[in-house]
């Protein structure tokens, strides 16, 4: 028996007994497709485990619904020099044990992180940090590994833990058995922790002195559900009172259903089809199986014929069910580096023949099409009316929707040739998406590690490093939205469709603003009035 | 019978030698768990730092001596995925899948058998054929395919039963169990029909094919000659002849139920040892799969193991001349 | 039953006193023709992309396509024509079913012959194995070895044959077993005649029967072992989907009452395994001595 729930006997009874009535207004269940993998905040960077632990921890650098950059638990921050930042932290701030917190516990959450991140690693947020110096209790400067122009926004996961209660549990052996029991999980954030059962539920109550105030409900329970039609069921069963990721199939259901309502938000993933760029390119050949001379997709025609091959609006209506948007470029509109001067581009299938044809290749030729089919909602039949677009116009593609544990690996040995997955913009800003993606692959700069197609554009390349170290942000706006102009022309990368999210909560009893990170936040929720 | 006993357990003793090192070997030749752990943005020293926590670097040979020599202390490993030791991580989901399982094959054996030997002894009626008419039904229509029009009659649109998880729980002797509390009981009504549905069919084939059989043997022909009556005829040589095959079949079947429960538990996000281990298979969590694996081995070698001791006891010729 | 007929045409006679074996047999041979000729009974081609269009998709059972005919039982979320994807999926479910039940049975049987003709440790060591693997659950090992060995069409049969094998050397080792320690066959044995003749000529006949009867319910078993797996998201690539793989990629619309992606599939494959059933049944019954009067 796992020590680490005794108190859920009485709250699971209080769960079912009264989930549509009294202790609606007192309790709060979610269920949700993904949970924590551990108590332990700094132990994964996976969304769900940051979203379980937003409810716990709080963070230096709040991320709100829109991802623009808000105070947290520091009030504000400003670059002091080349590489340092200056943090200033909010006063008064207390830990669910009482103990105050302080420029300490920042300290002792960035050096642990390294100890204790597990496999998904959670270094990715303070990469950038070189040493982490105390001014006074409320002031902390962190100096970086050169200029980190976005450094604020590393921090938006940088979950603050408390020094003391977590002392004795830093070591990747002690960690775990220290957050998971609730010995260690102590935070400043919204809920205190009760109890939690990998894969099963996280139990909460309500932390009364919460800094922003006090929140809605006395517990709250996240039910860990990762079946879709078994989280709606459960919703429309009234067993939990709001779950996320209602898919695209369900949602139309929903609509007639006038027990549920659906909240639909824009997400952050935006799916790219992505076509290889080097001279010898391995799963493309000639309609009659021989090899080609060239790597057809290095041709601008091509790039060309095939976007204009891919009817967007279809694709949404009919494959997502509604549930999305055209896409012209790798990021929602209004992301920072986003542009608004690029076209959407234009259905044609008589004119992507055209171009086929002047390219050289009037009878078509053949590829084999990579995506992941259980990544993101719609992702394999997407990938499915992908294949039959590309067909219709005669290149003949071999659909191949693959579980990610296959793709992401293949896809990191550069074995595709042509293929397709989402991309999120995490962060909300362009030095993520692009720098990752958009720029040639350079370890020395620490740019374009997600570049699998070896595209290079010198251009970009340029716009990017100088991006990079701009302080100024609306010289640095116009620079990313710029090397985004570039990127979406070359089409080497062609954004199919942006993502939306639905939300099913109980019929007039809740209210909330839907998130582009997709969080599902206890604290945000709120009964309707 | 001591002798036979200590023949019987050595043998166990060498099976269980033998599928640790199958099993041990088998999935930690599953593919590169390190390629799905980490993400694939992970800096190459990450990768091999990873690679070195988690002992991957190290010759096979190596890595299954440490499992072995962990696992006589009763240590199984640490899941990859949620870094806490495994039997914690079994051990809590355990209860949630010996309750299915438990319940399922009890109440399949029970109607089973009883409904099987009503079929084999009046063969022809009209209830024994729609007896066997369902058990075909049973036996044949895949358990996932049941679970799904169960969800969808039952619980979407008929709205009686909740369509999936646990429900309430009462702590008994440490270990919580949900069919003691009327919203646990109305959680576990459909997972248990799922689960039992296969071996009811299954009992009832079994039940009337020994019935049938044996009513046609001498001993009855005997026994009706000698003016017994139909009931202590029954009672006294049938139930006790068909006995055997059934112990064996309860014995092995609740070994099965508790592998098959796998496609049950997916279905109706039970939260037991089943999911567990799918969704480990999905992210190569090796740990968890070999140690859900030895366990499973463990428990079919002492089911038979326990079922060799009780056939000894029911019948002597096997003690005797046992050597099998 | 009249004597001057052949064991074949006898068998027939006792076979055909079983009306609903008898319809049973007849949907399994048809449901193997309509697999057979799926491309030529089909009015569609699923598989072939150029042949789909994305604004078909999901319609329900009547719908007139853009293809210009009637969609009899709908179509799927990829515009397919079910009924067409439930031919070729009937042709994949019956192929794995086939070829995993055949190399089973090959392998299964020579084993166990095997075992019973050269006695000693190896019969120890061969029928040791065979219970230990009969022992073991077939979903959990397919399961394990599936993941092992990735997806694909011969990676599936691989895991099935590994799950099913040894049903078939448990049978043929017992009929073989006992027919070894009869007079005739340590006659041939002592004659100069090859080993491999003894067991092909003698062991191996006396084995068919029983064989027979695992053949079929395990080839049944494979069916329904494959869609199972296939529902676990371990089976088959979802662009030649099987029955099982129809089935699953329709479950997300049954709440939403599209139930005719799922349903209808799912009505195919258990009409296959039940006729299947049935018949196995009746020749087991048939082959069992001890039911004879």
């Amino acid at each position: 028996m796992m020590k680490y729930h005794k108190f859920l006997t009485p709250l699971a009874l209080a769960v079912s007994l009264g989930a549509a009535n009294v202790a609606a207004a007192q309790q709060l269940t979610m269920g949700v497709r993904g949970g924590p993998e551990s108590m332990d905040p700094h132990f994964s960077a996976l969304g769900s485990h940051a979203e379980a632990a937003k409810h716990i921890f709080d963070t230096l650098v709040w991320s709100g619904d829109d991802l623009q950059i808000e105070p947290g638990l520091a009030t504000s921050w400003s670059p002091v020099d080349e590489d340092t930042w200056e943090f200033k932290l909010r006063e008064g701030v207390k830990f669910h044990d009482g103990s105050d917190f302080d420029a300490e516990d920042v300290k002792f959450s960035i050096e642990r992180i390294p100890v204790v991140s597990g496999p998904t690693t959670t270094t990715i947020y303070v990469r950038r940090v070189a040493d982490v110096e105390i001014i006074d209790p409320l002031t902390i400067h962190i100096h970086t590994d050169g200029q980190a122009a976005t450094l604020p926004n590393d921090f938006i996961r940088l979950f603050i833990v408390s020094s003391e209660a977590a002392a004795d549990y830093s070591t990747p052996e002690t960690a775990a058995q220290g957050f998971n029991s609730g010995a260690a999980t102590i935070g400043t954030g919204p809920y205190k922790f009760v109890s939690w059962e990998p894969k099963g539920d996280l139990v909460l109550e309500r932390n009364d002195d919460y800094w922003r105030g006090k929140g809605a409900w006395e517990t709250v329970v996240r039910k860990e559900i990762p079946n879709d039609s078994s989280r709606l069921a459960a919703l429309k069963a009234g067993q939990v009172d709001v779950i996320n990721y209602v898919s695209s199939v369900d949602y139309l259901a929903l609509q007639n259903d006038s027990s549920v309502d659906a909240v639909i938000g824009d997400s952050v993933y935006v799916m790219n089809l992505q076509l290889d760029q080097r001279e010898d390119t391995p799963l493309v050949r000639a309609i009659d199986g021989s090899d080609l001379d060239e790597n057809p997709l290095r041709d601008q025609k091509v790039r060309d014929a095939i976007d204009y091959a891919i009817d967007r609006e279809t694709m949404v209506d009919i494959v997502l069910e509604g549930l999305g948007k055209p896409a012209n470029q790798m990021m929602p509109p209004g992301f920072f580096g986003s542009s608004e001067d690029i076209p959407m581009p234009e259905y044609n299938p008589a004119k992507a023949k055209e171009l086929l044809a002047d390219a050289g290749y009037p009878d078509g030729f053949e590829v084999d099409l990579y995506c992941t089919a259980d990544r993101l909602p719609g992702d394999g039949a997407i990938c499915q009316g992908l294949g039959q677009m590309l067909t219709q116009v005669g290149i003949k593609t071999n659909v191949n929707a693959i579980s990610k544990t296959v793709y992401f690996p293949a896809q990191a040995r550069l074995e595709y040739s042509m293929f397709m997955n989402g991309w999120g913009t995490l962060t909300g800003e362009a030095s993520y998406t692009l720098g990752g993606l958009a720029h040639s692959n350079d370890p020395d700069v620490k740019l374009g590690a997600f570049n699998r197609i070896a595209y290079k554009n010198a251009e970009v390349d340029k716009l990017l490093q100088t991006g990079a170290t701009m302080m100024d942000p609306d010289e640095r706006r116009a620079t990313y939205e710029a090397a985004m102009e570039k990127v979406m022309a070359d089409k080497a990368y062609i954004s199919l469709v942006q993502l939306q999210t639905v939300w099913g909560a109980k019929a007039g009893m809740l209210e909330f603003t839907p998130r582009f990170d997709e969080d599902t936040l206890a604290f945000f929720i709120k009964p309707a009035s | 019978m001591l002798g036979f006993i200590i023949q019987r357990f050595m043998q166990a003793v060498v099976v269980m030698a033998v599928m640790s090192v199958i099993v041990f070997c088998g999935v930690y030749a599953i593919g590169n768990p390190i390629d799905i752990v980490i993400p694939p943005e992970a800096t190459e020293e990450i990768r091999l730092n990873t690679i070195r926590r988690l002992g991957l670097d190290r010759p096979l040979y190596e890595q299954y001596f440490i499992f072995i020599g962990n696992l006589l202390q009763g240590d199984l490993g640490r899941s990859f995925v949620y870094n806490v030791p495994v039997l914690e991580l079994i051990g809590g989901r355990l209860p949630a899948t010996l309750e299915l399982v438990l319940i399922s094959v009890i109440s399949a054996t029970v109607i089973g058998v009883s409904l099987g030997i009503y079929a084999g002894y009046r063969p022809d009626s009209w209830l024994s054929k729609t007896i066997m008419a369902v058990s075909v039904l049973g036996f044949s229509v895949p358990s996932f395919w049941v679970g799904l029009i169960l969800i969808l009659t039952f619980a979407v649109n008929l709205g009686w039963m909740p369509a999936g998880g646990r429900g309430d729980t009462v702590e008994i002797l440490g270990i919580e169990w949900s069919f003691l509390t009327a919203d646990g009981l109305s959680h576990i009504v459909l997972p248990a029909v799922n689960l039992a549905l296969f071996k009811l069919a299954m009992m009832i084939r079994l039940a009337r094919a020994g019935t049938r059989e044996i009513m046609l043997t001498d001993t009855i022909k005997f026994a009706r000659a000698a003016g017994l009556s139909e009931a202590t005829i029954l009672r006294r040589h049938l139930l006790k002849l068909i006995s055997i095959p059934i112990i064996t079949v309860f014995g092995l079947e609740l070994g099965s139920t508790l592998a098959f429960a796998v496609v049950t538990e997916t279905i109706f996000s039970w939260p037991g040892v089943g999911k567990l281990i799918i969704d480990s298979i999905s992210v190569l969590d090796r740990p968890v799969m070999v140690a859900y694996l030895i366990l499973v081995a463990f428990l079919f070698v002492t089911i038979n193991f326990v079922i060799d001791l009780v056939f000894a006891l029911i019948d002597p010729r096997i003690r005797h001349g046992a050597s099998a | 039953m009249s004597d001057q007929s052949t064991p074949l045409r006898r068998f027939w006679a006792e076979f055909r006193e079983n009306k609903v074996a008898v319809v049973a047999l007849v949907v399994m041979v048809l449901m193997g023709l309509l697999a057979l000729f799926a491309s030529v009974v089909s009015p569609q081609n699923p598989y072939d992309l150029a042949n789909l269009s994305l604004m078909d998709s999901r319609r329900p059972p009547g719908f007139v396509g853009s293809g210009g005919y009637t969609h009899l039982l709908g179509t799927d979320p990829q515009g397919r024509d079910l009924l067409s994807a439930i031919f070729y999926g009937l042709r994949i479910s019956i192929q794995i079913g086939l070829a995993a039940g055949f190399v089973s049975l090959t392998i299964g049987t020579f084993l166990g012959i095997l075992a019973a003709y050269l006695g000693g440790r190896i019969e120890t060591l061969i029928m040791r194995m065979v219970d230990l693997q009969l022992s073991f659950p077939a979903i959990l090992l397919a399961l394990v070895i599936v993941a092992m060995l990735g997806q694909g069409k011969a990676q599936l049969i691989g895991a099935l044959v590994a799950a099913q094998y040894a049903y078939f050397a448990r049978t043929a080792y017992g009929a073989a077993k006992a027919e070894r320690g009869k007079d005739y066959i340590e006659a041939a044995v002592a004659t100069p005649l090859s080993t491999r003749l003894v067991m092909l000529r003698h062991l191996l006949p006396n084995c068919t029967p029983p064989l027979i009867v695992v053949a079929t319910v395990q080839i049944a078993n494979s069916i329904s072992l494959e869609a199972t797996l296939s529902f676990l998201g371990l089976g088959l690539p979802v662009t030649e989907p099987s029955l099982g793989m129809l089935i699953s990629n329709g479950f997300p619309y049954m709440m939403s009452g599209r139930y005719w992606i799922s349903v209808y599939p799912g009505v195919a494959l258990i009409i296959l395994i039940v006729a299947i059933n049935i018949v196995g049944d009746q020749v087991r019954d048939q082959f069992n001595p001890r039911l004879r009067r």
